[in-house]
Order: C-alpha cells, then sequence, then structure tokens
C-alpha cells in the first residue's frame, strides 16, 4: 500500500508543479499585456523592452505597474507549500496563496484602466494614477491560470470535492470560464433594464418598461389584433417545441429501428438543416409560399385563388422553425434511442407484451430524459430564435425582435432591450426549473458493465406507420427546399430571368493564377501564385478557421461539465448548471451587446479580435454539449467509473479511457453541433465582427441586404457543402460506439 | 483517435487563440471604416482609396441602426475610425452623444446648401455626402394585372384598392420610414399626420426591418407599392424588375446620407485624408457606379441622368435639427407605435 | 488485522439525515475471508464501500494494515473490488479489461500482457482475449471480473454480492472457486451477501448486520449453534423462535419438552431458537409435542414437513426419505439434541 501511497503523492506534487511553474514562466517569459497590433512571435522578443510587451515582472519592475507583484507574491506563497505533506495545512498555503494573487490580480484588472483609474469615484478617494494599464495578454491569462488552478488544489487538499485534485480544478476552472464569460456580460447587460434615462438604478424604471400592453396583452384572445410579444413568443416556442421533439423523435425511431438500410442516408438528411445558412430556410419558404411563391402562384393558375401574404406570421415562423431546430431533437434523441438497453426490451416481449405494448410502457419511459431534453431545447431555441422570425414573421411580434429593433432600431434603447431581455431569460429559467422537477432523480440506467447482447427490437407496425407517414414527408419537403436553395445559386436572377449561369460562384469564390488585385476583392492579396480574387474567400477562411478553434474547445467544456454535474457533488452545482444553460436563453443579439460592453475595456479587451468570436461562438453553442452530455450519462452505470477507481485510475483517466469513449454520440453531437452553430449564427456576432474578422453569415446578409440573392446562395451551398464534409469527418473521427456484435439473424 | 482530439483540444487550441491575427491595426496606413451604404458601391471605394492612397482600409458593412448600436458600445473604447453613409438621421444621434469629432473639411463651401446645412446643425460633426428623395415605387406589371392607378400623391395611397399591397419599413428600425414620418408630420401637422397613417396602415401588408426591404419586395412581386428612396429604384429596374418610381405630388421630404469621424479614432490622420476624398467629386461618383442614384453633395459632382432632377421635385423645408433630435426622434416614433401600428388593419 | 473500523458511522446527506450505518467496530484477520451478511438495508453494502474508499464514514476510522486510510480514496489503498454487475467495461476486450489496473498504474505493455493472461488463466478464461463482454456468459463474465480485480495483486479484495446474478448450481460452483482462489493466495476478503448458506460455505468469519449496526460477529460454527440474539437466530438457517420460560434448575421448559441448555440462563423467559433439523419425528407418545401434519414435500435428499403444534406451526426437515406421510396424521416431536439454542428474551443486536 505504501507504493500506492508514493505514487499517488508522487503525481499530485508532479501537478503542483507545473502548475506552479507554469505561473512563474508566465511572469518572466511572456508579455503580460495584450499589444493590440502585435502577434504573439513578434511581441516575444520584447518581453525585457517596452510597456506594451514586457513580461508581467519587468512590468512590475520598470514601467510603474507595483499591482502585478501580488500576483507574484501568491504564486511564490503557495510555492512555499509544495514540499508540505499533502492535507489541511498545505491547504492553506496553497489558498492563501492563490488567494493573494487572485485577488489582486482581478482588483487591480477591474479598477485600473487604459488611463488611469476606471471609475470616478476611485480618482476623488485616490488621486490620479499615472499611468494605466492594457487589457490582459497571454502572460496574464496563464499566470491567472495557475493562480485558479492552485486555488482548486488548495480547496481539495482542505477536504471539499472529497480531495480530488482533478475535480476541484475542474470544477474551478468551468466556474471561472462561466462566471468571466457568461456571468459577467450577460449580468452586466441585464442591468440595462434597471437604470433608467440618466444611468442611475431605478426600480420604477424596469417596472414600467415591463408592464406595457406591448408585451403583455391578451387582445388576440378576444379578437383584437394582436398579442402582447411575450405571449406571442411562449405560444410559438410551446408549438416549436412540441412539433421538432416529435418529429425529431420519429425521424430517430426510423433511422435507428426501423429499416436499417436507410439510417445512413436519413441521418445525412435529417442533420441537413442544421448546417444551413439562417438566410436559406427563409428564402427557400418565401420562394415557395410566398405571396410571388410557386405554390401560391399555382393556387391562383390551378384555383384562381388570389396570392395573400398567408404564410407571414405565425405558420410561417412555426414552419421555418421546425425545419430549423427538428435536427436537434433528433440528434438528442437519437443518442438516447441507441443507448436504450435491448436487454430491458426483450425482457418486456418475453413477459408477453406485444411490441406495441413493450414500446409504449418500457421503450417510451426510458426516453423521457432524452424527450424532456429535446423539448427544454426545442423551447429555447424558439425562444431565441431570430432569424426566421425576421425574415417570415410579418407581423408577428416576438421578444428576440423586438429586441433586436430595439438596439439597431431608429431608438437605441438599451434599457428596454435589457428588459425585454430579462423576460426571455425568465422564461427560460421557468422552463428550466420544471424540467429538473419533471426529470428529477429518477434513474434511467440502461447501459450498464454486465456486457449486454440483446437485439434491437424493430418497431411495432403502428409506431412505424407513423413515423413513415409523418417523417417520410417532412424529408421530402426537406429535399424540396434544399433543390430550391442550390438552385438558386445557379440561375441569373431569381424571380426574373432564370438562365443558368456561373457567374454568382464566381463573383464569390473566383480564383485567379498571377500577381494581380482582382477589384472588389478584399485587403490581403496573394503577391504572385494563386490569388484569391472572390470576394468571399476572407470571410470563409475565417469563419471556418474561427469555428474550427471553437468547436472541440466547446465540446471539451461542455462533456466536462456535463460530467461534473453527473458524476460528481459539491456546493453551488445548480448554479454551476443553471450559468451553464444561461448562454442558451439569451438571444443572440444580447450576448453579442453585452460581449462588447463587457470586453471592450481592460482587463479583458477583446473586442475587434478573432478571440472574442470564438469565445461568443463556444459559450453559445455550450449548452448543446451540457445537454447532450448529461443525457448521456443518465444512461451510464455509475459503477463503470467506481470499477475505474478501484482499478487505481485517477479520475482523469477514468474521463478519458472509461467514459469518453462511452460518449461518442454525445461527443459527436456536441462537435457538429458547436461548428455547424458557429459557422451559421448571425445575430450574435453581429456587433462582433471587423473588417479583418469578416464572418460568412455577416456577408451573406449583406449581399441579401443589397437583393443579390444569386451570390448569397452560391456562397450559401458552398457552406452546405463545406459543413456536410466537416460533418462527415467529424463523425468518421470520432466514431460510433460499438457494443455488440450480434447481427439480427 | 480519442487520444489524438484530446491533446488537440487541451493543447493547441490556446496556441491557436494566441496565433490568432491581432486586432486592428494601427500603424500608419491602415484605416478601419464602417460603411453603411451598398456593398457595391462600399468596395469600390474601399479598392479605389486604398490604390490611390496605399493606405489599408478594413471596411465593414453595416446597416445605420447596427452602425450606431456599436458605435455606443465601443464608445470607451474606439475601434473604428470613419462611418461612411447611411441615412443622416443616427449620424446625427452620434453626433449628439458625442460619439464623432468635430472637423470642418476644406471641400465645405463646395457642398450643396442642405449638406453644409447638415454639418452646421451638428456642430459640424458630421456631413452630408449625398441626398435622395422620399417617394413610391410600384411594380408595374403587378399594377397593370390588377387594373390599380399607379399612386402620385400621398393621397392616392388611401385609395382602398391598394389594401394589403403596400409595403414600408417600421419607423422604429428603419430611418427611411421615419423620414416618411417626419416629412408627414411638417406636410400636414402632427395630428392631421397621425390620422393620415393610421389610415394608410389599413393598406399596409408589412412593416419591414429595412429600408430597402419594401421597394426589393415591390421588385419580386411581394408587393405592388412601396414607400421608399426614389434611388434604389433604377437599380432594380437594371436587373430587369418592372420597377418604376415617382415623388408625391403634394410635396416630399428627402435624406441626407453622412459621413463622420469617430471621436478618439486610432488612425485619425488616415480618417482626415479618406475624409476629403470622399466629399471630391471623383468620390462621389461611386455611388452611381454602383447604380445607386442619389444626388451627389459636391456640386461640381457630375450628375448621372437617373438622378432624380431635384428641381422637378416638389420639397418641403425639412427641418432635420428639430426631426434629427433624438427626443423628438423618440416621442413621435413611440406615438406612432402606440397609436398606429397597434391597430387593426 | 488487516482491515479494521473504529466507530464507523455513515449518513447520506446533511446532518438531519438518518444514519445508515450506526457505529460498527469490525475487524478482519489477514488472509481469511470476511462474509457481511444481512438483509437488504442493513448496511452491508455500504461498509463495504467504505472499506472500498467509495464512500468516507462520517465518523470514525478505517484502518487497512494499521494504517488510517478513512481520507483516501480508492486509488490509494490496495484494495480491489468485484461489483455486483461486474461493471465490465464495454468498448474493451476481455484482455483490455483485465490489463486495465496495470496499464492505468504505468505497467509496461508487454508486461500488462503477460500478467493479464496468466491471471486469466489462472481463473479460467485461457483464450478469451479479443472477446468483448457482451459476448460471454455470466459466468465467464464474474470470472473477468475476479481477474481484474487480481491481477493487481490486491491486499485486500472485495466482493459485493458476486453471485446474485448466477444460476444456482454455477453459484456453488463459483463459491467455491472463490474460496480457493482466496485460500491459495492467502487474500485478505471481505465479501457481502444476503444469502446465509454461502455465507456458511465460504466463510473464515461472518458479521451479521442488522438497520446499521453489528448483530454478531464469529466464525459460521458459532453463528449457527450459538447465535447471541433473535435476530442471528432467525436469520442464521430457518430457525423457528418459541418463548419458553428458563427455571432455577438450570432447564428450559419448552411446552411439553424439557431442555437442557449448553450454556447456563438466567431463570425468566426465554427464546429458543431451533433449527428444522433439529426434530426428530416420531410417535406422539408422552413426553413428546404432539403435531398434526400439515403439508409434506419430497426433496429427494430430504422430506420437508409442516406440523401443527400448541406451539404454532412448526417447519421441520427430515432426513427419513423412505418414510411416507400422510397429511393429518399425529405425530410427536422431540427435541435430539444438537441444532436448539436458547436466547434471553429480547436480547438486540450489538450495540456501541
Amino acid at each position: 500500500m505504501t507504493a500506492a501511497l508514493n505514487r499517488g503523492q508522487r503525481s499530485a506534487r508532479r501537478v503542483l508543479a507545473v502548475w506552479l511553474a507554469l505561473g512563474l514562466a508566465a511572469y518572466t517569459l511572456l508579455p503580460w499585456y495584450f499589444p493590440q497590433k502585435l502577434t504573439l512571435w513578434a511581441a516575444l522578443p520584447g518581453i525585457f523592452g517596452t510597456a506594451e510587451t514586457a513580461s508581467g515582472v519587468v512590468q512590475a519592475l520598470s514601467h510603474g505597474k507595483p499591482w502585478l507583484w501580488s500576483g507574484l507574491a501568491g504564486l511564490l506563497l503557495a510555492a512555499a507549500a509544495w514540499r508540505l505533506p499533502a492535507g489541511r495545512t498545505q491547504g492553506r498555503w496553497l489558498l492563501a496563496g492563490a488567494g493573494l494573487g487572485l485577488t489582486g490580480l482581478l482588483i487591480s484588472g477591474f479598477t485600473i484602466g487604459a488611463a488611469g483609474w476606471s471609475h470616478e469615484w476611485l480618482n476623488t478617494a485616490f488621486g490620479a494614477l499615472p499611468g494605466g494599464q492594457l487589457g490582459i495578454g497571454l502572460g496574464g491569462a496563464l499566470a491567472l491560470l495557475a493562480l485558479l488552478m492552485l486555488l482548486g488544489a488548495g480547496l481539495a487538499r482542505l477536504g471539499y470535492f472529497r480531495g480530488d485534485l482533478f475535480i476541484a480544478g475542474a470544477v474551478v476552472f468551468c466556474a471561472a470560464l462561466l462566471l468571466l464569460f457568461v456571468a459577467l456580460p450577460v449580468g452586466k447587460s441585464l442591468i440595462g433594464a434597471f437604470l433608467d434615462e440618466a444611468g442611475s438604478l431605478s426600480a420604477t424604471a424596469l417596472a414600467d418598461r415591463l408592464a406595457q400592453e406591448r408585451v403583455w396583452g391578451l387582445n388576440c384572445l378576444v379578437g383584437g389584433v394582436r398579442c402582447g410579444v411575450a405571449w406571442n413568443t411562449l405560444f410559438l416556442a410551446l408549438l416549436t417545441a412540441t412539433g421538432t421533439t416529435l418529429m425529431g423523435t420519429l425521424i430517430a425511431l426510423y433511422a435507428e429501428r426501423g429499416n436499417r438500410r436507410l439510417t445512413k442516408p436519413l441521418n445525412v438528411l435529417a442533420l441537413l438543416p442544421i448546417i444551413t445558412p439562417p438566410f436559406v430556410v427563409g428564402l427557400g419558404l418565401i420562394l415557395l409560399f410566398g405571396r410571388a411563391g410557386l405554390v401560391n402562384q399555382g393556387l391562383e393558375w390551378a384555383f384562381g385563388i388570389p396570392p395573400t401574404r398567408w404564410f407571414y406570421g405565425l405558420f410561417g415562423v412555426w414552419l421555418a422553425q421546425m425545419f430549423a431546430f427538428t435536427p436537434i431533437a433528433f440528434m438528442i434523441m437519437r443518442g438516447v434511442v441507441q443507448g436504450i438497453s435491448p436487454g430491458m426490451e426483450e425482457a418486456a416481449q418475453t413477459l408477453r407484451a406485444s411490441r406495441l405494448k413493450t414500446f409504449t410502457t418500457v421503450t417510451l419511459p426510458l426516453m423521457k430524459p432524452g424527450l424532456a431534453n429535446a423539448f427544454l431545447v426545442g423551447f429555447i431555441e424558439s425562444m431565441a430564435d431570430f432569424g426566421n422570425p425576421i425574415v417570415v414573421g410579418g407581423q408577428f411580434a416576438v421578444l428576440s425582435t423586438d429586441i433586436f429593433f430595439a438596439i439597431v432600431g431608429a431608438q437605441y434603447d438599451q434599457g428596454r432591450a435589457a428588459s425585454l431581455a430579462l423576460i426571455l431569460t425568465g422564461f427560460a429559467l421557468t422552463v428550466f426549473f420544471i424540467q429538473q422537477r419533471v426529470l428529477g432523480k429518477t434513474s434511467y440506467t440502461t447501459l450498464s458493465g454486465k456486457g449486454d447482447a440483446g437485439l434491437v427490437m424493430p418497431l411495432p407496425d403502428g409506431v412505424r406507420k407513423l413515423c413513415l407517414g409523418i417523417a417520410g414527408p417532412w424529408l421530402m419537403f426537406t429535399v424540396a427546399v434544399y433543390g430550391f436553395a442550390f438552385a438558386g445559386g445557379f440561375v441569373q436572377t431569381w424571380g426574373r430571368d432564370y438562365t443558368p449561369t456561373l457567374a454568382h460562384f464566381r463573383t464569390a469564390f473566383d480564383l485567379q493564377w498571377g500577381a494581380g488585385s482582382g477589384a472588389g476583392s478584399s485587403a490581403g492579396l496573394g503577391a504572385s501564385g494563386l490569388v484569391w480574387a472572390g470576394t468571399a474567400w476572407n470571410s470563409l477562411f475565417t469563419t471556418v478557421k474561427l469555428a474550427a478553434i471553437a468547436a472541440p474547445i466547446c465540446a471539451s467544456i461542455g462533456l466536462l461539465i456535463s460530467w461534473l454535474l453527473a458524476r460528481t457533488r459539491f456546493a453551488g452545482q445548480r448554479l454551476f448548471e443553471f450559468s451553464a444553460l444561461l448562454a442558451f436563453a439569451i438571444p443572440g443579439t444580447v450576448l453579442g451587446v453585452s460581449y462588447i460592453l463587457a470586453f471592450n475595456v481592460p482587463p479583458f479587451e477583446l473586442t475587434g479580435t478573432g478571440i472574442i468570436i470564438v469565445l461568443c461562438f463556444v459559450f453559445r453553442s455550450l449548452p448543446v454539449g451540457v445537454r447532450a452530455g448529461t443525457a448521456s450519462f443518465k444512461q451510464l452505470d455509475k459503477s463503470l467509473d467506481e470499477a475505474s477507481a478501484m482499478l487505481r485510475a485517477g479520475t482523469a483517466t477514468t474521463l478519458r479511457r472509461v467514459v469518453l469513449p462511452l460518449l461518442k454520440p454525445a461527443l459527436a453531437a456536441a462537435l457538429v453541433y458547436s461548428f455547424v452553430r458557429s459557422m451559421t449564427t448571425v445575430s450574435a456576432v453581429i456587433f462582433l465582427v471587423t473588417a479583418e474578422n469578416e464572418l460568412a453569415t455577416t456577408y451573406i446578409i449583406g449581399r441579401v441586404g443589397n437583393g443579390d440573392y444569386g451570390v448569397a446562395l452560391a456562397y450559401c451551398t458552398v457552406l452546405i457543402v463545406l459543413m456536410s464534409a466537416a460533418t462527415a469527418l467529424i463523425q468518421f473521427l470520432v466514431g460510433e460506439r460499438k457494443l455488440g456484435r450480434r447481427q439480427a439473424s | 483517435m480519442t487520444r489524438l482530439r484530446t491533446l488537440i483540444a487541451t493543447a493547441v487550441a490556446p496556441l491557436l487563440l494566441a496565433a490568432v491575427p491581432p486586432a486592428l491595426a494601427q500603424d500608419a496606413g491602415q484605416l478601419n471604416v464602417i460603411c453603411s451604404v451598398q456593398a457595391e458601391w462600399c468596395n469600390m471605394i474601399q479598392t479605389v482609396f486604398a490604390r490611390t492612397s496605399g493606405i489599408k482600409v478594413n471596411m465593414s458593412l453595416k446597416g445605420s441602426g447596427e452602425a450606431l448600436a456599436q458605435l455606443i458600445a465601443e464608445r470607451a473604447n474606439p475601434k473604428t475610425d470613419v462611418w461612411f453613409g447611411g441615412t443622416g438621421d443616427p449620424h446625427l444621434q452620434a453626433a449628439e452623444q458625442g460619439l464623432t469629432l468635430e472637423y470642418r473639411s476644406a471641400t465645405l463651401p463646395q457642398l450643396h446648401g442642405w449638406a453644409q446645412q447638415q454639418a452646421a446643425q451638428s456642430q459640424y460633426r458630421t456631413v452630408g455626402i449625398y441626398s435622395g428623395p422620399l417617394g413610391f415605387g410600384y411594380n408595374t406589371e403587378l399594377l397593370a394585372k390588377k387594373k390599380m392607378p399607379a399612386p402620385r400623391s400621398w393621397a392616392d395611397l388611401l385609395n382602398p384598392v391598394y389594401k394589403g399591397e403596400i409595403q414600408v419599413a417600421n419607423p422604429a428600425s428603419s430611418g427611411t420610414a421615419y423620414t416618411m414620418v417626419a416629412t408627414l408630420v411638417q406636410l400636414m401637422g402632427e395630428d392631421k399626420a397621425f390620422d393620415y397613417m393610421k389610415a394608410l396602415h389599413r393598406n399596409i401588408s408589412q412593416y419591414t426591418r429595412s429600408g430597402t426591404g419594401p421597394i426589393k419586395a415591390v421588385a419580386r412581386g411581394e408587393a405592388t407599392v412601396s414607400i421608399s428612396f426614389v434611388h434604389d429604384g433604377p437599380g432594380e429596374a437594371m436587373q430587369g424588375f418592372p420597377v418604376a418610381t415617382v415623388t408625391p405630388s403634394e410635396g416630399t421630404g428627402a435624406e441626407i446620407g453622412s459621413m463622420s469621424i469617430i471621436k478618439g479614432a486610432r488612425n485619425l490622420e488616415n480618417a482626415k485624408k479618406f475624409y476629403e476624398w470622399a466629399l471630391s467629386p471623383q468620390a462621389q461618383q461611386f455611388g452611381a457606379a454602383a447604380r445607386q442614384f442619389q444626388l451627389p453633395s459636391n456640386k461640381a459632382t457630375p450628375v448621372d441622368a437617373r438622378v432624380p432632377d431635384f428641381k422637378k421635385i416638389r420639397f418641403i423645408d425639412y427641418d432635420y435639427a428639430k426631426y434629427g433630435a433624438s427626443n423628438e426622434r423618440k416621442r413621435l416614433i413611440s406615438k406612432w407605435e402606440k397609436d398606429v401600428n397597434s391597430l387593426p388593419r | 488485522m488487516s482491515i479494521e473500523f473504529r466507530k464507523v458511522t455513515k449518513r447520506y446527506g446533511d446532518v438531519h439525515s438518518p444514519l445508515v450505518v450506526r457505529g460498527i467496530d469490525l475487524t478482519v484477520p489477514k488472509g481469511t475471508l470476511t462474509t457481511i451478511l444481512g438483509p437488504s438495508g442493513c448496511g452491508k453494502t455500504t461498509t463495504l464501500r467504505m472499506i472500498a474508499g467509495l464512500d468516507a464514514p462520517s465518523s470514525g476510522q478505517v484502518l487497512i494494515d494499521g494504517a488510517d486510510v478513512t481520507l483516501l480514496g480508492p486509488a490509494e489503498r490496495n484494495v480491489s473490488m468485484v461489483f455486483q454487475s461486474y461493471a465490465l467495461f464495454p468498448h474493451m476486450s476481455v484482455i483490455e479489461n483485465v490489463g486495465y489496473g496495470l496499464t492505468v498504474t504505468g505497467v509496461g505493455k508487454a508486461s500488462t500482457l503477460q500478467r493479464a493472461r496468466a491471471t486469466m488463466e489462472s481463473v479460467g478464461l485461457a483464450g478469451f482475449d479479443e472477446r468483448l463482454p457482451s459476448e460471454l456468459s455470466g459466468g465467464q463474465q464474474q470470472r473477468v471480473a475476479v481477474a481484474r480485480s487480481l491481477v493487481l495483486e490486491p491486499s485486500v479484495m472485495l466482493f459485493d454480492e458476486p453471485l446474485s446474478n448466477l444460476d444456482a448450481r454455477l453459484r456453488r460452483s463459483m463459491r467455491e472457486e472463490i474460496r480457493t482462489l482466496q485460500q491459495r493466495l492467502k487474500l485478505t476478503v471481505a465479501y457481502v451477501t444476503h444469502d446465509q448458506s454461502e455465507a456458511l460455505a465460504v466463510s473464515d468469519q461472518i458479521i451479521v448486520m442488522d438497520a446499521g449496526l453489528i448483530a454478531q460477529a464469529g466464525t459460521p460454527r458459532q453463528l449457527y449453534e450459538q447465535p447471541g440474539s433473535e435476530f442471528v437466530a432467525g436469520f442464521m438457517g430457518e430457525a423457528l423462535l418459541f418463548s419458553a420460560t428458563a427455571h432455577s434448575d438450570g432447564s428450559v421448559r419448552l411446552g411439553p419438552l424439557s431442555l437442557r441448555p449448553r450454556r447456563a440462563v438466567a431463570p425468566g423467559p426465554v427464546k429458543v431458537a431451533v433449527r428444522p433439523e433439529a426434530w426428530a419425528v416420531g410417535e406422539a407418545e408422552s413426553g413428546a409435542l404432539v403435531a398434526s401434519l400439515l403439508k409434506t414435500a419430497y426433496l429427494g435428499s430430504h422430506q420437508e414437513l409442516t406440523l401443527s403444534t400448541e406451539l404454532g406451526e412448526i417447519f421441520v426437515v427430515s432426513p427419513d426419505v423412505g418414510r411416507a406421510w400422510r397429511t393429518g396424521e399425529t405425530l410427536g416431536l422431540t427435541l435430539a439434541g444438537g441444532g436448539v439454542s436458547v436466547v434471553a428474551a429480547g436480547a438486540g443486536p450489538k450495540s456501541q
């Protein structure tokens, strides 16, 4: 036993040493601040140099930034504890050191801005400062990270988190991320609801804004013109959530349990709407159902019915949202259906239950966590959806569009936007709590370590027909709209001149050889050789790069958080879960503006960079990774984790070798979703793009606004092809979860 | 495979983050512009200015409402240098809020009266670069098919034959539509104007989000008549759509597209160079080249034939100062919201 | 002592939750197999998990090989566990499962392979390397679970109801294998089960738990023949308890029968626990307990009889397979000698 003790102690020591070393290296070898005009490589030689590029130590010594010593002092204090044996004393030292470092750096960060004190009252209290500081750069960030990890280690040594260093570190890390990138910006922007015109807190301001007829009126029930925006939003969300859950489940059941040969094509087809840029669905539907659309023209020609704008409004938005969000429900339900142990169904069938009875009494209840999750996801997505109501909403107003108008409209009213966002968040939270109650603590474990070798039960006939009857036409409808979308890029002018042409592709994606500057190409031309002359290359490269960076980060953090929520118990877990899902409920516009507000000034000055876009991507898609992971965890037997622990594997190893391989569907879902979502998000990033970091979606929307539907659709076509390839690649890399080899005979 | 992925996610991602290109460069030779006119126009300006001055132009295209929102959000640490184009009211609001820089160009005397007035009203924080009248657009084919008369005046639009056929933007989000509201108020007096708009409301099929939405809908047959800026029409017609435009006989207002330098711009010298260049006759021709037919503000600019003849149009005496102030805007828009938009159709 | 518990308690939740384990002291001597036995909900699995380190005690100390391991996690004690559900990793082959503990502790690939194969052979699974757990039968899966734990050469091995998922015949052979393995390797084993015959068959020591406390600990023979309380007497074997009176002369009167217990009991009301096989079935003579036969069952090796007497219904197991009884017959029951224990009435489990 002493050997095991030493091994454990030694590895813990190693971990502490690594973090201490990282922190010290960050202080001495990396630029502390974020020089806005230089890349990391360019700034490195200057670590002993100017105030912009110097390392932390040099900054504190020669550039008049004595507050930076606090962080270093903290690190050294923690380092003193390194040699101590594992226990409460060591914990106290680590906590003291990390606490000192973190509070010192953070307080100085938030109170000292670019030109001295950040707040007026500090000037009056302490007198003006000689100089200020820039936003935190790589050095500062790594030093903070190291201090954070030491904080976690200290807490673990004091007995929290059952003494597990890995769990403590993971919780502290994720909590810090959530605090900084979700709670802070959102809080900052929601506070706006409580501020009156002058900028001071006022309770009546909030009450005035909220209690408006426009928000809560119920006129439409009594034959009036319209209902309050809040009711509209709720009603639409309810419809969408029900519809998408139903459709997603039907497709998932058919794909997994119906005709096995169709599984692959069904998967692809059902997921197609996810990888569609937001604009395509709206336009395609308008081309079909709009006043001048094919269906209406057809009706007029066949039956003499004059075309009207019947499609615009609740029905149109609902249809578009069904289109957009069924794939997510499908992905969640597919993972759940795959995870249902066939043994249970076989048991039921041997107990004389018909297939239908088995289905309704065994299979369906076991799918409850997935159904509840899919419903919640659909509900919240619908509430926060912006692109669809804007395009096909007509006069049907929802909260997200109203918020957008409040911000970018002719009257910039942030207070109103914030108060509407508050309502929206309130709704999302309520739904969240309801769902917690419903699912509760029931165990849905079916995937245990007993090597279940069951065969999948085929669907009962009634259910099968239902699937085919509903899901079938839906999928064909999908194909139809996509046909239109693809066609749009290849015709001269949609609605007018249908001659086939490749001109739009050329405008966007022209490739030329030799040196030259193509007219209309964006900044950044190749010197010689291949010239990316089309206008769309810049945005395409940027978007793919940023989305590809964001996807693994989002998936890792999301699954980590879901693991922390499912397999560990610690104080404040509820709050933790809540903030992870909060970003979900915040409409994209509000998130974008809140990111600008929060990260435009030191200590975290990130606006105008690609980093802020990546962060927005990550935290916007985080909740889906968490939910997918949570649903999967409910089906994994806890004793697998425990067995791994008993076999001397550390928590991190258990996560890597046992949990992760069994979570493959959730991992694939998280990766695909975050990549694709990042590629197609609009409202959140509309304020974050700059000339240097232009994204595909803003480019497309610009084209649409300009009436260049041809170029826009051509770009969309390319995006769809690209994302399909990426999705296939991810599925291939992650692989399927194989547990049994018996085939149906 | 899992190992590989874990490795990438945990180790490489932070490095990639660090290697992501830096924020806006601020060496001499760069300029950051928000452009609120059409994409083609913006592209031309970007390319030509970059070529002639050697300054690298980073341009982002944003509608004027969104541009204003961004500037407000960034005010503590602006990343933009120049805001080019977009209807005048948001520029005036920006000036009012102290977001833009006071700058008198040497070219001012060469500009039309209305452009100089725009500059003066904003304490020289913004300047007019083009002007375009408000009017109606209509789809000639649809009109013929439905045997409807072409509208010629504001009063014509109230004709019940147009029920559900007219589109205009939402004044809350679009400068175009706000110009309409302000025009009507100045033309008829506030009470009569609101009565008019309530009557018009019955004929409106949809209030679109952007100012150019209605004319595009008309071009594609989604609507028959639009209230929009007249200079948007010829562009659609050139693409082959059956669109014609007209200005109302009682009188109409016009927008003044503006340009402003941002206060606290990081590339101030380059911004000023751009400003001067944009007011020159050569630069002001790009609008027409991009099929946008506003009237350029520099009197010396050759005017394209397709630009509406201002002398033939009856303009009201639009008080930009009064109706560009935020308070008045807010008041009128909320009144519109309450009295007009809430009515049934 | 290999495993030692000192005043250990456990509650789940906050301080207002009830105690699941209410203060126990136990010892498991080195190289022996101790079974923790008890009905569902008595706290035996919780106790096992506290030995494993999967749960930490709310108070008290846990010592393994003399060292205080109360605050240590499972990886830091040299303890291995075989789970009730086996918990085989479904995505790994058998050889990967067995070698898992070695792989994660940094043992080289070749060495891991060799040791894993050797252990698999010792449990009778040679040649099953590449199979997946879903392709194995219950017994094979259990062997894999055992091999996986064994390969780490732990000082303590824990079994959580390992045989509950197997059929009867397999149960017997598997329990023999486990016992043989333990004795051969001189392992210290803590074994949890609710099946008392299993406990009797394999254990060096049995600890009977009831509602979070230890009722009695001792060798199988001690527990079976000298139960210290009603509960233990009733739990071990299918003994029936009867109220009786102990007299000052040392005898105990049970209905018409008079017994002389091995150990002296204080005069007063007592309980007598009688095993089914302790009764001798004969004619209804004087001095015997008159009984009327209600049911019989022929089980090949013995016959089971249910009789109605003045003491109530009695369940008797008789080795006399030749005799064909008739229902309704009047018979006489006497107590031959063994299989009877006397417990002071109201004696409860050992409390702290």
